[in-house]
């Protein structure tokens, strides 16, 4: 029993002693006590932390989580009108298992100036776009990528919401005469409310954190930072400058932020508890 | 059915847009690595290959020294695998048929470790590994040396214990009649006995799940090894060999070599996800029910 025990308790405690040395104590041996220098450094005129960091961060992360769900509900409830779910399904899913290298450079090819995405363009007569070289359309460019390769397992899950949605419901409602749109919405959206909830919570506290496809789609965030978020700049701060005070209080900074969405997102199930 | 439903055409155009939309970067990747180098620089873009040049594999194969990448990945991948099988299904059994003071703070805490973000841990763990003592040069008080950072050890050691396998395991666990252990116990089996003998052999569904999704994590994990290969380049994984060694091939060859090598990359998970599913989709239920 003592076994056991010991075999959980260690790995547990030393995943819970590393959290806790990373925002407060950057190094192991060689570290000195630097107070709040680094948060101060980290918000200082000139530091690009707060901008664009942070608001791409943000950007990011909302913007993927609005695309993953609507586009989640959209193909789940087209999905359950039709045969041979389970293949759409697989589909859909294929991105999800597929690594972010492959998927990403995958993108990056139809992205290309002389790419397929462009070459499209042009047929139907419009402009090339530079998605990945243009600033002001390379977030967004990366974004879709990141809402595609996660749509996947948004449809599953609304996919398997929507068969708890009682079909007793749903024939009154068109017998009283209801027109599709009207029983999306006052039926269907708010019986699906938990798994909605779900699914873009999950999404929102990915986002702020992902930066793996950044990586591989920008080099390192650019043209400039427009494509720079918070954990690659903490990621690039610690282990390519090797400046772990500043790194661990970038880190600290965005689970802060991780923590206080976690905490509304608790209280917003909780609501969602007590109204039904 | 009595109840006659329309035509679902708005619902068939989306899907078909959709799934499209979902299959296009693997046909056109697929597509493009099947290109020689005249025909990928035609212009305008071309999303057919004029002819199939299915020497890119090998060449991709050679230039990009993939055997080695793919030695590393296989290696890493399956022990993670193992080793989360193992500590997740002793935990498991712990936590769920053992009692011992402070169970329930356990699970508690198991639980919430799920929670905490895994780009915190990135800067802990590494310094952990580097000042690992009496390892790689160091000193009792882990100074010195490159600690553990520099073997395959480093790919591995933090994603040898999963929170998530420990949780899925112990619901497995728990349906496990009590009886039957009871009557292995009263002929004087040991625990560790039960684990391999009762435990293990019950809980084989939830075992495979939990070794697909697992190996497939660990195949895809891109930053981990990114940062252990930036060290030391001989323990790049596939994905991090494709990134980095992009700038290593002849331009005019690159796209489609590069493209060949992604496939090859990509391929191991998606056979094992065509071929297996059902597994995958109940691990991913089990995490929407937690």
């Amino acid at each position: 029993m003592l076994f056991y025990a010991v075999f959980v308790i260690l790995p547990v405690l030393f995943t819970g002693a590393l959290a806790l040395s990373s925002g407060v104590r950057p190094g192991l041996s060689d570290m000195t006590f630097a107070g709040a220098d680094n948060f101060a450094s980290l918000f200082s005129d000139g530091s690009s932390f707060l901008f664009p960091v942070l608001t791409n961060t943000l950007l990011y992360a909302v913007g993927t989580t609005v695309l993953t769900t609507v586009g989640g509900l959209v193909a789940a409830l087209c999905l359950a009108r039709l045969p041979g779910q389970g293949l759409w399904r697989t589909l859909y899913f294929l991105p999800v298992v597929t690594n972010l290298v492959a998927t990403g450079n995958a993108w990056k090819h139809l992205y290309q100036p002389d790419g397929p995405l462009n070459a499209l363009l042009n047929t139907l007569g419009m402009d090339s776009v530079g998605f990945l070289q243009n600033p002001a359309t390379a977030l967004p460019s990366v974004m879709i990528v990141q809402s595609w390769a996660s749509l996947g397992s948004a449809v599953l899950i609304l996919s398997a919401g929507l068969t708890t949605v009682p079909r007793d419901c749903l024939e009154a409602a068109e017998l009283d005469g209801a027109g599709p749109l009207t029983i999306l919405i006052r039926i269907t959206i708010p019986l699906l409310r938990p798994a909605l909830l779900f699914v873009s919570i999950t999404q929102l506290l990915a986002g702020l954190q992902s930066f793996a496809l950044i990586t591989v789609m920008t080099e390192n965030g650019g043209p400039g930072d427009t494509t720079n978020v918070a954990a690659l700049e903490m990621y690039r701060r610690a282990f390519t400058y090797g400046d772990w005070g500043t790194a661990s209080a970038a880190a600290f900074v965005l689970l802060l932020i991780t923590l206080t969405l976690a905490l509304a997102q608790l209280r917003l199930f909780e609501r969602e508890g007590k109204d039904t | 059915m009595t109840h006659h439903r329309r035509a679902p055409l708005l619902p068939w155009l989306i899907t078909t847009i959709g799934a499209l939309v979902m299959t296009l970067p693997f046909t056109d990747m697929f597509l493009t690595s099947l290109k020689d180098p005249g025909d990928y620089a035609h212009l305008p873009y071309r999303f057919l290959p004029s002819a199939f040049a299915f020497a890119n594999y090998r060449d991709a194969a050679d230039e990009l020294d993939l055997a080695t990448l793919a030695r590393t990945s296989i290696l890493t991948a399956l022990t993670v695998t193992v080793s989360v099988l193992c500590t997740s299904s002793l935990a498991g059994y712990a936590l769920a048929k053992l009692r011992f003071p402070g169970r329930a703070l356990l699970f508690r805490f198991v639980l919430a470790t799920m929670m905490l973000p895994p780009f915190l841990l990135l800067i802990p763990h590494f310094l952990i590994l580097a000042h690992w003592p009496l390892a790689g040069g160091n000193d009792l008080y882990g100074n010195g040396g490159a600690g553990l950072t520099t073997g395959i050890t480093a790919l591995v050691l933090p994603f040898t214990v999963s929170a998530f396998g420990i949780f899925l395991m112990r619901q497995f666990i728990t349906t496990i009649p009590d009886e039957i252990l009871e009557a292995a116990r009263l002929d004087g089996a040991g625990e560790l006995t039960l684990w391999w003998r009762i435990v293990l052999p019950q809980t084989t569904p939830a075992l495979i799940t939990l070794a697909l999704l697992t190996f497939t994590i660990a195949w895809n994990e891109y930053i981990w090894p990114l940062l252990i290969s930036t060290a030391n380049p001989c323990l790049m994984t596939l994905p991090v060999g494709m990134q980095l060694l992009q700038g290593h091939l002849d331009p005019q060859r690159t796209t489609p070599l590069l493209m060949a090598a992604l496939v090859i990359s990509a391929l191991p998970v998606l056979a094992l996800f065509l071929l297996l599913q059902r597994h995958y989709v109940r691990g991913i239920t089990e995490i929407v029910e937690l």
